[in-house]
């Protein structure tokens, strides 16, 4: 077990590590002056290339790609996030506050996604072919098919505009909430829905299963007991897999409600080129995703221990 | 009081795999149910099981592969527990240690799941899984096709052994000939999805009468020594 | 003839096979008898080069045995083929890869030694039976003409009728092609019926090597009496008066 958590870190580390390297390599070639953006995104107008080279010394950008990197990843590894290149606050602050908006709006959709997906693929397993698992499958086909930003527009227009029940812009109360976390929450839970409904099914489906009705265990402890843990193990992959591309649905929601957030945050940051602010973000993300792969290898080993050795 | 199970059947896809069919057991018979592979003799198995739980009586089945029998999910002493449950009774360590002990695979950890344990040691943990409670019946489904060679011997001794003393009917479902002659008393042949022959052991190997049972008389042995 | 002289192979710290020594002439059949994890599977892939050998070492007259090309016949019939090609395009596999010619009237003449109808190779590996497969199976190692042919368990997934009759025509063939085979077994009955030598194989050693008539009649370990009695008593061998 030991063995396996320290492989876990070992494999944590390699992926932060890449995560960060690839994201500032990218920064640094993307097209375009860095410095220049940095001194436009400050004054807010034409400036002199006295200024830019200036900038440009400040910032270490004209030290090359690897002592640039090192200047940034040093104070990093004892947790000091930097100052913004642009606003020379320190990033921390602004990051915390951002993700205080994101973190809710992520569970949230997660929250309705098992709440949608898992009593529905429970019903729809009920009778495999008849009306209501099709009208299952077909409503999840067609989540799994809408965009995040499109499906956010419809609702908007009922429940906003139309209804007027519901607050479509910001997040200033609990409510502003709702609509965001609805959007991501419906694509998550259709492909839940699938993949839930086709493990249950194979689930059932299972060869020994028969021997156990004819040792004479009740049904109901045949589900419980067998077929749960075979039909959890697809669904905990995809849903792992779900939070990972939930981080990528957020931004367009964050956007499209104009709540503030990571979204906010990193489209800022990357337009002025604020080298630490981007960083940042990437790094919490990829913190994220370690954690979440780390926790479902643990759910893994718990469920089925011959997967990974 | 004999077991009987009347009109089994069954369809698969269209195809009929078991016609209507009658069967029936005496109380500590020893049937050997003998066919090609394909011929129906498992789903005969499977519904005569059935339907004879559905009347009370009280069967056990061992299916043919450790597979079939044992979820990879879950451990040993869950399987155990869960069987002992089904049958209406509470878990009793005394009983478990004995039947471990006579099949010989105290070895095992029960913590383990089934992948655990070697296949041998699996079917013989479901062979002892299904000695937990009375039995009236115990259906075996080619009981020695998990097991090596001296162990299947050993626990085929085992089970009559076993069986004779408890007073229990057995069915052994099996391809081979071979082994069924020398375990049961009372031979029914199955060939493309009927009964063809049913006839006391002895009398059956004189004189076969169909050409499914004819073939499986001409091969039941490897070699013939002389004594 | 193949010779495998003093052959170890290790995994890890376990020895899986301990200094093995046998030799087989072309024409003859040897059978290794063995239980579960005696080894058996470890002894087919050393004699293939597919695990190295930590000690010793294994020729066919006197060369590498990958030289000549032994094939291999697996137990799950289905299993060993391409699930999508034809069977015809599988059997003609190992003359592809060597790129020989194989004249035209061998496959025929295969076919009708083992039994498989015209139009039966055109299919594919899930539409035949388990016994059909496993004669294809044998007619894809015959192919090529090979001087070595290695049987892993090649009956056990065949019903007892089928064995028999798999058996007698693989000897048929032997017969009329000359290779040598090798087949490793559990069934004492089919290596005393169709082998001229039995090897005993138990954890990694083989503790008894013995003519097939003499190892039935007087097996010289106790081990080898043990076999004997199950093959009795499970009806593979039977005495009679």
């Amino acid at each position: 077990m030991i063995q396996f958590i320290a492989i876990l870190l070992q494999r944590a580390v390699v992926v932060l590590t890449g995560a960060a390297m690839a994201t500032f390599a990218l920064l640094w070639h993307a097209p375009g002056d860095p410095a220049l953006a940095i001194a436009m995104a400050r004054h807010n107008a034409i400036v002199s290339t006295d200024v830019v080279d200036l900038i440009r010394a400040e910032a270490g950008l004209d030290a090359g790609f690897w002592s640039a990197f090192q200047a940034w990843i040093t104070p990093l590894l004892v947790g000091d996030f930097g100052q913004s290149s642009v606003t020379g606050r320190d990033v921390w602050p602004d990051l915390v506050t951002a993700v205080s908006y994101t973190m809710p709006l992520a569970l949230a959709a997660l929250m309705v996604g098992l709440m949608v997906s898992v009593p529905l693929a429970l019903v729809a397993t009920l009778h495999p072919g008849g009306w209501l698992d099709r009208g299952a499958v077909a409503l999840a086909s067609i989540g799994v098919a809408i965009p995040a930003f499109w499906l956010g527009l419809l609702l908007i227009l009922l429940f906003a505009v139309h209804l007027g029940w519901l607050p479509a812009m910001g997040a200033r109360t609990p409510q502003h909430i709702i609509l965001p976390a609805l959007t991501l929450g419906l694509g998550v839970a259709a492909s839940l829905t699938r993949i839930l409904r086709s493990g249950i099914l194979e689930a059932r489906d299972q060869p020994f299963l028969p021997a156990f009705r004819r040792r004479g265990v009740a049904h109901r402890n045949i589900e419980r007991d067998h077929v749960t843990p075979h039909a959890a193990i697809p669904f905990v992959t995809v849903f792992g897999l779900e939070l990972a591309f939930l981080l990528e649905g957020l931004v367009v929601v964050e956007v499209i409600f104009a709540r503030p957030g990571l979204a906010g945050f990193l489209v800022t940051a990357i337009k002025t080129r604020d080298f630490p602010k981007v960083q940042a973000v990437v790094l919490v993300t990829a913190v994220v995703f370690v954690v979440v792969n780390l926790l479902i290898d643990l759910i893994y080993r718990n469920l089925d221990p011959r997967i990974g050795e | 009081m004999i077991f009987t199970a009347t009109g089994l059947s069954a369809i698969r896809s269209g195809r009929t795999i078991l016609h209507p069919t009658d069967v029936d057991i005496r109380p500590c018979e020893r049937v050997g149910l003998v066919g090609a592979s394909g011929s129906g003799k498992s789903t005969l198995g499977h519904a005569l099981i059935d339907t004879l739980r559905a009347q009370g009586v009280r069967v056990a089945h061992v299916p043919q592969s450790p597979d079939e029998a044992l979820d990879p999910l879950r451990s040993m002493d869950f399987h155990w527990c869960e069987a002992e449950r089904a049958l209406g009774l509470t878990h009793d360590a005394s009983r478990q240690k004995k039947l471990i002990t006579t099949l010989r695979i105290e070895g095992g950890d029960l913590h383990k799941r089934p992948w655990g344990w070697s296949r041998g040691m699996q079917q013989r943990f479901v062979i002892a899984m299904a000695l937990i409670g009375t039995l009236d019946l115990l259906v075996m489904d080619e009981p020695t096709s998990a097991l090596d060679p001296v162990v299947a011997a050993d626990t085929m001794d085992l089970l009559d052994r076993y069986l004779t003393e408890r007073q229990t009917a057995f069915l052994l479902i099996t391809h081979d000939l071979g082994l069924a002659a020398r375990r049961v008393a009372r031979v029914i042949v199955m060939d493309d999805g009927r009964i063809v022959e049913d006839a006391p052991t002895e009398q059956f190997l004189l004189a076969p009468v169909t050409q499914a049972a004819k073939s499986l008389c001409a091969h039941r042995n490897w070699l013939e020594l002389p004594c | 003839m193949l010779e495998v002289s003093q052959v170890s192979v290790r995994r890890g710290s376990t020895v899986t096979l301990h200094d093995i020594s046998i030799s087989l002439e072309p024409g003859q059949t040897l059978a290794v008898v063995g239980e579960s994890g005696a080894g058996k599977s470890t002894l087919i892939n050393a004699i293939l080069g597919l695990v190295p050998c930590s000690a010793g070492q294994v020729t066919w007259d006197s060369l590498p045995v990958r030289q000549c090309w032994p094939a291999l016949v697996m137990q799950e019939p289905r299993s060993a083929f391409n699930p999508r090609l034809s069977l015809r395009r599988s059997v003609m596999e190992p003359v592809t890869v060597r790129g020989t010619v194989v004249d035209a009237g061998r496959l025929d003449r295969l076919c009708a030694g083992l039994e498989i109808a015209q139009g039966l190779l055109d299919r594919r590996p899930a539409e035949v039976s388990i016994g059909q497969a496993q004669r294809v199976g044998i007619l894809r190692a015959l192919i090529a003409a090979p001087p070595l042919v290695l049987f892993d368990e090649p009956l056990s997934a065949l019903d007892a009728v089928t064995q028999k009759h798999t058996a007698q025509l693989i000897s048929q063939l032997q017969g009329e092609e000359g290779f040598a085979a090798l087949i490793v077994t559990h069934d004492l009955g089919y290596a005393a019926a169709f082998a001229d030598e039995i090897a005993v194989l138990r954890a990694g050693r083989i503790e008894e090597l013995t003519a097939a008539q003499d190892f039935v009649q007087a097996p010289q370990t106790p081990y080898g009496q043990s076999l004997c009695d199950a093959a009795f008593a499970l009806g593979a061998l039977e005495r009679v008066a």
